[in-house]
């Protein structure tokens, strides 16, 4: 349960770690361009461990609907989006923002696929994240 | 995030926010796709496509170059990190922690590194001091976001 947990955690510094590494790359070249190299470089390494560990094709990927196939052009623009606003507004506020918008756009989500869910819950998640983020945005001039 | 809110804040604001709706859209449509096929393959059709679509915007936007300095060998390598990134959490999404164990401790190791990484201005980034305000806005949309991976799914 401790290695589990500590691969989660891992995980959250990677995906905190690559969005410094395209956004480096990005004030060299452009945040699309960092976006060109993060899809082809990760590519080509998943590839390469496929094709060691196998099983790539498993399954009846041929029966998915064609709409979540989309995930790769979103996820340009969303890594495009990442590399761009980290070195304006820093790390930790990207990786902020970014958990506020998926969070809230979660809930919104879920309620149109009609998935169960608490509505106190959800309220009250989504009340505190908006209350966050007016704080951040300097509705408290406390600093 | 130190310096006082401008008028751009606001345009950074709805970027970021927006951009954590493409990632609602990006883990529906990848976890659909890990639902009919394997793990890898729901990371790596996403890439894939993501390729060429990033080509195609490359070649109809051209967006201008920053610098013609050449870069660090290993800024290219987000992508691994990316790629690695998948594999554990689809290790840690059948162990107890499940989807929201998952996502919880995820959010942790993401704003305590992306914190760090802000104090010290790692990787050739602006270093910033995070102030009070934003220790006060994390524990409000932390504390929201456990409050909805924990209880707002389910009954």
């Amino acid at each position: 349960m401790i290695w589990f947990a500590t691969l989660a955690i891992l995980a959250g510094v990677l995906v905190s770690l690559s969005r410094q590494i395209n956004g480096r790359l990005a004030l060299s070249t452009s945040a699309m361009e960092s976006s060109f190299w993060n899809h082809i470089v990760g590519l080509v390494f998943i590839t390469g461990v496929a094709l060691l560990v196998g099983g790539l094709f498993a399954g009846e990927p041929e029966a998915s609907p064609w709409w979540a196939y989309l995930g790769g052009p979103i996820g340009v623009i969303f890594i495009a989006a990442g590399s761009w606003l980290i070195a304006r507004i820093g790390a930790a506020q990207t990786a902020l923002l970014i958990i506020a918008g998926q969070m809230i756009s979660g809930v919104l989500l879920d309620i149109i696929m009609g998935a169960p869910g608490n509505l106190w819950a959800r309220t009250l998640g989504v009340a505190l994240i908006m209350a966050g983020m007016w704080v951040a945005h300097g509705g408290k001039k406390s600093s | 995030m130190s310096q006082p809110s401008q008028p751009n804040q606001l345009i950074y604001f709805a970027a970021a926010f927006g951009a954590g709706g493409l990632l609602s859209l990006m883990v529906l449509f990848n976890g659909t796709l890990a639902a009919y096929g394997s793990l890898f393959f729901a990371s790596w059709v996403p890439h894939l496509t993501g390729t060429v679509a990033a080509l195609i915007f490359l070649v109809f936007l051209r967006p201008k170059r920053a610098q013609q300095a050449r870069p660090p060998w290993w800024v290219y390598l987000g992508g691994v990190s990316g790629a690695v990134t998948v594999m554990l959490t689809s290790a840690t999404l059948n162990s107890a922690l499940a989807l929201s164990g998952t996502i919880a401790l995820g959010l942790a190791g993401q704003m305590v590194f992306s914190l760090f990484a802000d104090m010290r201005g790692l990787f050739g980034l602006p270093q910033r001091t995070p102030v009070r305000r934003d220790y006060v806005a994390l524990m409000f949309i932390i504390a929201g976001s456990l409050i909805l991976i924990f209880f707002g799914s389910g009954s």
